[in-house]
């Protein structure tokens, strides 16, 4: 082996090497005798996506304090001082990290050699091998040491590597720290073999130190090179302005108008909000979005209030707040009933102003816009939703889908399925499918308008209201068309009628169905048809609504009615949908639902093509799995299906009914006996849906199953007695199955809590 | 004191970004889209030579026609063009500069740059950028070219592409783009409504889709013919190719695309494919054009020393 592989050479820090055994007796042991400073980094950038900033502000600061770490710059045993801060504007990245040391700790080597007892002899003198060693390495024998690993005492060469001054260093890796970010979207400004950053980089601030001994760290990325300069806001006060410390360096650019702390530009966005409106009583509707894309894309923002004419406030309230949020970057203002007022609230990224011509100049595009936003609606009404069926041939879905007329003839189909597999369960009316129908025909035509076309975040909700405007004269169909995107996450609300909660899923049934006929399922992070959020609605809506639907039964007629060319065959796209069903299904329980994830396994193994049945079963067993019954229940739960598994294959026995006349006095007897009493009373609860209480009175067979595994030889030498008993068993399995699965509980950690247990498992 | 008029707004610029090195070249005598469009951008931003140009543009969006109705969407509109190639390094200065040589006081407003990205997809081309949103009314789109007919842009061409009326207007303090002084006297409407109505009625009423597709058609053909014969033929002089022809009846193509689309008559499927035809004659086009660009001379190269 050469003795410069590196397995054999290990790069030891003194401060790092705790509990390692080797005995190590370097300099500076004392990580407070190394003088520090603070490090200032700032990329100064071409305007960054507000979307973007956020990340890229953490990013960069973990990049750096990482490549600092590796680079053997970061002080031991920091304290309570954070390791260091990081700040962002659309213009800059910005770290802090108050103490880098000035001069990297010293890296202690340690090459080894061979093994003691090759190197020394049994007189305690090297051997050849100690001094071919000693001499590849260029050093006398006696300067080797002994060091012990796991393999047993070796020779070893220890080296020490000085540390070289920090601002070496930095320089070195600070080019790759930059460069080496990623973004969701970058891009080239040089040329496709220049640098790759999320905007263009045009100047670096890299300082070391404070005042006098402030100094700039040299390097340069993309043609930029480094200073000890930063350049105020991009119109009022530009720069460049030299920097001596992180303190000057707020101070001053808060002169130049930049407050890099995106938490203070928020206060000032809230309380500008607040304190604009504070005389009129009135208040912006609040968007948690809106004010992450305001912090985000200002230096120094200054709330500004607007107005328009009290006309526009004819149009819905839905449109008006999107053409202010979305197009315009406004918030909407409403009194303290939550009706709009004619005022909007834009934040500007200038100081004020004095002269009313920006306020003019927002005035002016609201108004445009608005205008545009009338006319569409009028020129939409003058064809109604109920007339806009026939171009939706025209409207394509997806390419091997067809258009959206063939997408809701399918819709259609599974919305009618739904409806029937409601009815026999009562509370769903003939007139209510006919409501369904008639917003599954509607639904979809407002793509055709021009305030979606222009608009295309209102599909839907525009839909809704031409709806209600156009007298739609079958009740709940506007609300229903309105609702029928929702959810649109697991975090949003569900329809608010049962109609729009149909015609959600017919939807979403077909997106998923569809999708996965045609090729396009999700594969790892790419899903480009959003089919998991589909499935995610789907399974929520079903669970959420308690509605009794069998999902099998509903996605086989969904598969069945399908007229595309299959490219697998059609029971393996069945199966996988199940499977990616099931999934969802588990997904949901768990993350949305809080259970754990034993519970919800068992929970699915008992079943779950009615996710709403599944829902409750797993509320129940999440309520009681914890009672110690329930525990040792489980426990024995899983043994009776270990032996009912062996004996299986053994296959001496076929399940049936327990032959009560020859069982055995005793516990064998006292067992089936407290079965026989429970039997009815668990399967009435269970038809009920009353789970809890079918799981307490299952509960309640502990005692007998325990005494029973106790005294009870199941595997008995009689042929006959041992099937009677395995046929018990089987009964008892079958019981226990019927809600869930014990045996997949984990069993719970003996010397913890029950209630601290819970944390540690949903945990993970 | 009212702002520049239409016509003076188009001289200022002309004149800023002719004393920033740029050739002030004349519009495009074709139906397009965009500025974009045009070979003094689509095919100069291709290869490695330094290249700087201004020039007005009209640009037609059959689809965006309001027959002259709507005071502030145009089925052509006014595009000025600058492409800087390679950027400097103070391209967004220099676009700032340029709005305070139109009047702007950028002390008294609020300029944003904000995230937009554009792509054209029949011409294979994309970049990265933002849109200019002076007081809340998108100006100008700021785009870092990234590709363009399918190739990836060495070195990265920035584009400018400023939205005159709108500009005007708001120079003019005028919601109405049809009010805009075009000079001391003449309105843009008196210019322009008539001619707004008439190409909207045709686009959106009269224009029959048969034609318009034989027309695609056609265009087409010749173009693939031109293109396919020069791919066969390697013998003959490659700078008698008609390059900049079979761009043209690509650019008739797009054009004729976005009538039948405006029209409403381009079915499910074919919508995409067309898309995908004219796409394909650009990449061609822009493929032949970096060929036979190599080793040629820049006329900007010792001006300006890249």
């Amino acid at each position: 082996m050469s003795p410069k592989s590196k397995s054999e050479i290990r790069k030891l820090r003194p401060e790092r090497s705790e509990g390692s055994k080797l005995a190590w007796s370097g300099a500076g042991s004392a990580a407070e005798d190394h003088p520090t400073a603070a490090l200032l980094i700032e990329i100064g950038c071409e305007e960054i996506p507000a979307r973007f900033l956020t990340a890229a502000q953490t990013d960069f600061g973990s990049a750096l304090v990482n490549a600092l770490g590796e680079a053997r710059l970061l002080p031991e045993g920091a304290g309570a001082e954070p390791l260091f801060e990081t700040y962002a504007t659309p213009r800059r990245l910005v770290a802090l990290v108050p103490r880098v040391l000035e001069k990297q700790t010293a890296q202690v080597e340690e090459v080894l050699g061979p093994p003691v007892k090759v190197a020394i002899d049994a007189e305690g003198n090297p051997t050849k091998a100690a001094e071919s060693f000693a001499q590849r390495n260029g050093v006398r024998v006696q300067d080797l040491a002994r060091v012990n690993t796991a393999k047993g005492e070796y020779l070893a060469l220890r080296k020490t590597t000085k540390g070289l001054p920090a601002t070496q260093i930095l320089s070195e890796f600070l080019p790759r720290v930059v460069l080496g970010m990623t973004f969701p979207k970058s891009m080239y400004w040089v040329a496709k073999a220049g640098p790759r950053f999320v905007r263009p980089i045009r100047w670096l601030l890299a300082l070391l130190g404070e005042g006098k001994q402030a100094r700039v760290i040299p390097f340069e990325v993309a043609g930029v090179r480094s200073s000890g300069s930063t350049y105020g806001h991009r119109t009022v006060a530009r720069g460049p302005v030299r920097i001596k410390s992180f303190k000057e360096y707020s101070t001053k650019l808060r002169q130049l108008h930049v407050e890099i702390d995106p938490e203070k530009r928020r206060e000032r966005v809230c309380s500008e909000c607040k304190v604009l409106l504070e005389q009129t009583k009135w208040r912006v509707v609040p968007d948690p979005n809106l004010e992450d894309w305001i912090v985000n894309s200002t230096e120094w923002p200054k709330g500004l209030v607007g107005g328009f004419e009290q006309r526009f406030l004819q149009l819905p309230r839905e449109i008006l707040i999107t053409v202010m949020r979305d197009h315009q970057k406004y918030f909407a203002v409403e009194d303290k009933a939550g009706k709009l007022r004619p005022l909007f609230l834009t934040v500007l990224n200038v100081d004020g102003d004095p002269k009313g011509l920006i306020r003019g100049g927002h005035e002016r595009v609201l108004a445009a816009r608005f205008s545009d936003a009338e006319f569409f609606w009028k020129a939409d009404q003058r064809v109604p939703l109920r007339d806009r069926q026939a171009a939706l041939e025209g409207v394509t879905y997806q390419a091997q889908l067809g258009s959206y007329a063939e997408k809701v003839r399918r819709m259609k189909n599974v919305a009618r399925e739904i409806c029937a597999l409601l009815e026999p369960n009562g509370g769903f009316y003939p007139y209510q499918e006919q409501a369904v129908l008639r917003t599954v025909d509607l639904c979809k035509c407002d793509l055709t308008t021009q305030m979606v076309a222009e608009f295309p975040e209102l599909q839907g909700i525009v839909g809704g209201l031409y709806a209600r405007s156009q007298g739609e004269e079958i009740p709940d169909v506007p609300e229903a068309i309105y609702d029928h995107y929702k959810p649109v996450g697991l975090d949003d609300s569900n329809p608010r009628t049962v109609i729009g909660s149909i015609v959600s899923l017919a939807d979403k049934l077909d997106s998923v169905v569809s999708g996965f006929a045609v090729g396009l399922e999700p594969t790892g992070s790419s899903d480009p048809f959003a089919l998991r959020r589909a499935a995610n609605g789907v399974v929520k809506v079903l669970v959420e609504l308690s509605l009794p639907v069998p999902l099998r039964a509903l996605v086989e007629k969904a598969v069945h009615q399908l007229n595309v060319n299959w490219n697998r065959p059609q029971m393996e796209v069945f199966s996988s949908l199940i499977n990616f069903f099931a999934e969802r299904l588990r997904y949901y329980l768990e993350s949305a639902r809080g259970f754990r994830y034993d519970t919800v396994r068992a929970v699915m193994a008992a079943g779950w093509d009615v996710p709403a049945d599944a829902a409750r079963r797993a509320e129940a067993l999440e309520k009681i799995r914890d009672s110690q019954d329930f525990e040792a229940l489980s426990v024995a739960a899983k043994r009776i299906k270990n032996i009912l598994a062996k004996s299986a294959s053994a296959a001496d026995w076929q399940p049936g009914e327990v032959d009560a006349a020859a069982l055995q006095a005793g516990e064998e007897k006292a067992l089936y006996q407290a079965f026989e009493e429970v039997r009815e009373t668990v399967n009435q609860h269970r038809q009920a849906g009353e789970y809890e209480k079918a799981l307490k009175t299952i509960a309640r067979l502990r005692q007998p199953v325990d005494r029973f595994f106790d005294k009870v030889l199941v595997m008995a030498q009689d042929a006959a007695l041992r099937a009677n008993r395995l046929r018990l068993l089987g009964k008892l399995d079958e019981l226990f199955s019927g809600v869930a699965h014990f045996a997949e509980i984990a069993p719970a950690p003996q010397n913890v809590g029950a209630s601290t247990k819970v944390k540690v498992t949903s945990e993970k | 004191m009212p702002g520049l008029t239409f016509q003076e707004l188009i001289f200022k610029l002309s004149q800023f970004w002719a004393e920033q090195g740029c050739v002030v070249a004349l519009p495009y005598d074709l139906e397009v889209g965009a500025g974009t469009m045009c070979p003094e951008t689509f095919l100069r931003v291709l290869g490695p030579e330094p290249w700087r140009v201004a020039y007005v543009q009209p640009s037609r969006r059959p689809a965006d026609g309001r027959y002259g109705e709507n005071p502030h969407r145009l089925l052509k509109h006014t595009q000025m063009q600058v492409i800087l190639k390679p950027p400097p390094a103070d391209v967004q200065d220099l676009y700032l500069k340029s709005l305070t040589s139109i009047g702007i006081d950028l002390r008294h407003h609020d300029i944003r740059f904000e995230e937009d990205n554009w792509e054209a997809p029949t011409l294979g081309a994309w970049g990265i950028g933002w849109q200019v949103v002076l007081d809340g009314l998108e100006i100008t789109q700021f785009t870092y070219f990234q590709q363009s007919g399918g190739l990836d842009l060495e070195p990265i061409s920035v584009e400018l592409t400023y939205g005159l009326e709108r500009i005007a207007a708001f120079l003019q303090g005028t919601g109405d783009v049809y009010q805009v002084c075009w000079n001391e006297k003449v309105r843009y409407g008196d210019m322009r409504r008539a001619e707004e109505l008439e190409l909207s009625v045709y686009d959106f009423e009269a224009a029959s889709p048969e034609t318009c597709r034989t027309l695609f058609e056609l265009h087409e053909g010749e173009a693939s013919r031109l293109l396919e014969e020069a791919a066969d033929d390697v013998t003959s002089d490659p700078a008698r190719f008609p390059l900049r022809k079979a761009y043209e009846l690509c650019l008739k193509c797009s054009h004729l695309f976005n009538i039948l689309d405006a029209r409403g008559a381009i079915s499910v499927t074919e919508r995409a494919s067309l898309m995908a035809r004219v796409r394909r004659l650009a990449c061609d086009v822009a493929r032949v054009y970096v060929e036979r660009q190599s080793g040629t001379q820049s006329p900007l190269v010792e001006a300006e020393p890249a």
